[in-house]
């Protein structure tokens, strides 16, 4: 059996879906990297990123599928789920076939997996859009942190492009070492650790203060609904939430 | 410092019984490089332990009342601590609190100080203020003051995304036993007013791009649910209206919370919150499924079952209308199964121009069947585990616990929170009932 291993990049992924075709040969995974624990019947084949390869993958599901089945790909990608890889070559296969029909077929499983963590992705997107909190840092900077399921940062970059567009911001995902950065032109994405304690401003730890104190007091006591909150609001997220500390 | 601090627990505090919250419908984009714009689908900041989510900054400018209204907390006759903002404090906060994401905007409100014009002035300032001098875009919601000078709140519907004008109760007789000094007619004008200039607006906007926005998310209301003897049917009825008179965005409901002892009210511990629920449930119904008020509710059962949901309810009384065949069924068809939702019938819609479907795709497309399987064919077939008949069907789908099922009767007062099964409960925040 074999695995295909390709950088982790989205060009990556890309790259291998084109020597899947160009070999005509099916490999049993599509892994972002080596697996770690070393198995036994499989061998396991480095993909080199090639952008050219890619970008003609990319067109033709552009061209021959729809922008609606990229973005699908692209999301499903975003996910890392361990599967992701090998399902979006045997959706992209079946697209092939149906072309821009193929996001109707939802009662194909191919079809359902890639739609269910494209779903997943959008769906934590819109969560952090709300959840994201920033604090302001010495020298006028808004920091969030942030760890997520998914690699969504590059997804709230745009937004808060346009929402908060007069103030220098990083966003970052903390548990892959990557943040958005923005300097009230353009946003960029970066490799990201972090060195230092971070420098809160003295106004920052009042202002937190008054939103503890308003978020408290919006509870009302005799509607006290645990469960309904944490549904909405799952644990894993509470961490960097400024009113949950 | 402090000193805010105090303030901002007190007008929250007063505040939290509003129940809109949402900051959806709004098209306000950030052009000039300044603070903020609107999402049109709205996001939630947080949730508070009660498991409501906190989208906006939701807040009174001033508690301090002239009114004696006997449900509310800040009516002149209640002890309680009084405070009221500076436009300058309420911009400083909204901005500061924006900047760091915690809220998707403001949701002004305030208490009656002094007169309805007085007070529509101060709400005004402060949006303006918003608006001109710190260049905010984010998302506004201001109350409309009762007996406002129309030309107030047509200067404020400028600044703002949303405008609402609480109804308070669900009747009239309702208001001048708990209100006297809220009139009907003083609710109803403001509500007229901001309909004609809302679709004034809309057309103006139709002409050119550049006219500016008025109310842009349009218009909601509130009223209190169980402060009153008002049977289901009746606030149905008045939602139904409202929606189709004024094209409210919402009608919002607050279960009476008790917070005052007084004659005229009614004597319970804790707030109705399945009755409700219902009636959310009930409310989207209406708006999205075509259910008529009269279709849910008669004169014979005017208030809402507290074991079936009204869509359930409504299948056991037609069940002639059953079963729906899947993939011949139109949406509005679909619409009426228990259990497919909005999001279901859609799915349904888009995989049937496929091919045909049969049970085991309805499950893989993401169907949940519980309800559905009891009022649906697939090409013909029907899976039901009983027969179509309503008393083999009605103890299959009660929503009440094991526990507390029983032949108890629902009186208008007894619902509490922890009667609401938990696959009942998110069908009201959702609307996929």
């Amino acid at each position: 059996m074999l695995d295909f291993v390709y950088d982790g990049s989205f060009n990556g992924l890309l790259t291998a879906i084109y020597e899947i075709y160009y070999r005509r040969q099916v490999p049993q995974q599509l892994l972002s990297r080596s697996s770690q624990t070393p198995k036994l019947f499989v061998r396991e084949e480095r993909i080199i990123t090639d952008e050219t390869k890619a970008g003609k993958v990319y067109e033709a599901i552009d061209n021959k599928i729809s922008s609606r089945s990229l973005r699908h790909i692209y999301y499903a990608y975003l996910s890392e789920h361990m599967e992701a890889g090998i399902w979006i070559y045997h959706y992209l296969h079946l697209g092939w076939k149906l072309g821009n029909k193929l996001d109707l077929l939802l009662s194909d499983e191919r079809v359902h997996r890639i739609h269910r963590l494209s779903q997943k992705v959008s769906m934590e997107r819109h969560r952090l859009l709300g959840l994201l909190r920033f604090q302001l840092l010495r020298g006028n900077i808004y920091y969030a942190a942030l760890e997520p399921d998914h690699n969504i940062v590059e997804l709230l970059a745009p937004h808060f492009a346009a929402r908060m567009a007069d103030q220098n911001w990083v966003i970052h995902d903390v548990s892959r070492d990557l943040a958005a950065v923005f300097n009230r032109k353009e946003w960029l994405a970066t490799d990201f650790t972090r060195q230092h304690r971070l420098e809160l401003l003295k106004e920052e730890e009042y202002y937190q203060q008054l939103w503890q104190e308003y978020y408290n007091s919006m509870a009302i006591s005799s509607r006290i609904n645990p469960r309904l909150q944490k549904r909405c609001m799952p644990q894993r997220y509470w961490k960097h939430l400024v009113e949950m500390s | 410092m402090m000193e805010i601090l105090k303030k901002l627990k007190i007008l929250a505090d007063s505040a939290k019984y509003d129940v809109s919250c949402s900051s959806s419908g709004s098209k306000r984009t950030n052009q000039t490089g300044g603070l903020g714009n609107s999402a049109s689908s709205g996001i939630c900041h947080t949730w508070t332990a009660d498991g409501r989510c906190i989208s906006l900054l939701k807040i009174l400018q001033s508690n301090n009342c002239v009114y004696n209204c006997s449900y509310c907390v800040n009516r002149v006759s209640n002890d309680l601590p009084r405070a009221t903002l500076t436009p300058d404090e309420l911009c400083d906060l909204t901005i500061n609190f924006y900047r760091r994401n915690y809220i998707e905007g403001l949701f002004l409100s305030t208490a009656i100080c002094k007169t309805p014009d007085h007070t529509m002035e101060m709400l005004l300032q402060t949006v303006k203020k918003l608006r001109k001098e710190h260049n905010f875009h984010g998302y506004i919601h201001l109350k409309a003051i009762p007996g406002a000078d129309n030309l107030l709140i047509e200067a404020a519907g400028k600044y703002v995304d949303r405008m609402s004008v609480n109804i308070e109760l669900p009747s009239e007789r309702g208001l001048r036993l708990l209100a006297p000094q809220k009139k009907h007619e003083a609710i109803i004008k403001p509500m007229n007013f901001l309909t004609s200039n809302i679709a004034a607006g809309k057309a103006e906007r139709r002409k050119s791009r550049k006219a500016p926005l008025f109310v842009p998310a349009g218009q909601t209301t509130q009223l209190i649910v169980g402060a009153t003897s008002d049977p289901d049917l009746q606030i149905l009825k008045l939602s139904e209206n409202m929606y189709k008179r004024f094209g409210l965005k919402r009608v919002y409901y607050s279960a009476y919370v008790p917070v005052s002892h007084h004659p005229h009210l009614p004597d319970i511990s804790s707030p109705p919150l399945l009755r409700e629920h219902r009636i959310y449930q009930a409310d989207w119904l209406l708006r999205f499924y075509g259910f008529k008020a009269d279709e849910l509710l008669d004169d014979k059962n005017p208030n809402f079952a507290e074991d079936y949901d009204p869509k359930t309810d409504w299948a056991l009384r037609n069940l002639d209308y059953f079963p729906v065949e899947i993939n011949r069924a139109d949406y509005e068809k679909l619409l009426r199964v228990p259990g497919i939702g909005v999001k279901s019938a859609r799915k349904i819609l888009t995989a049937r121009r496929m091919h045909s479907l049969d049970f085991e795709d309805l499950k893989r497309i993401g169907i949940t069947m519980k309800r559905a399987q009891y009022f649906i064919t697939c090409k013909g077939k029907y899976s039901g585990p009983t027969a179509m008949e309503e008393h083999l069907l009605r103890p299959r789908l009660t929503l009440l616990p094991p526990h507390t099922a029983g032949p108890e009767q629902p009186s208008l007062f007894s619902f509490s929170s922890d009667v609401i099964a938990p696959e009942d409960a998110f069908t009201s925040v959702s609307g996929e009932i």
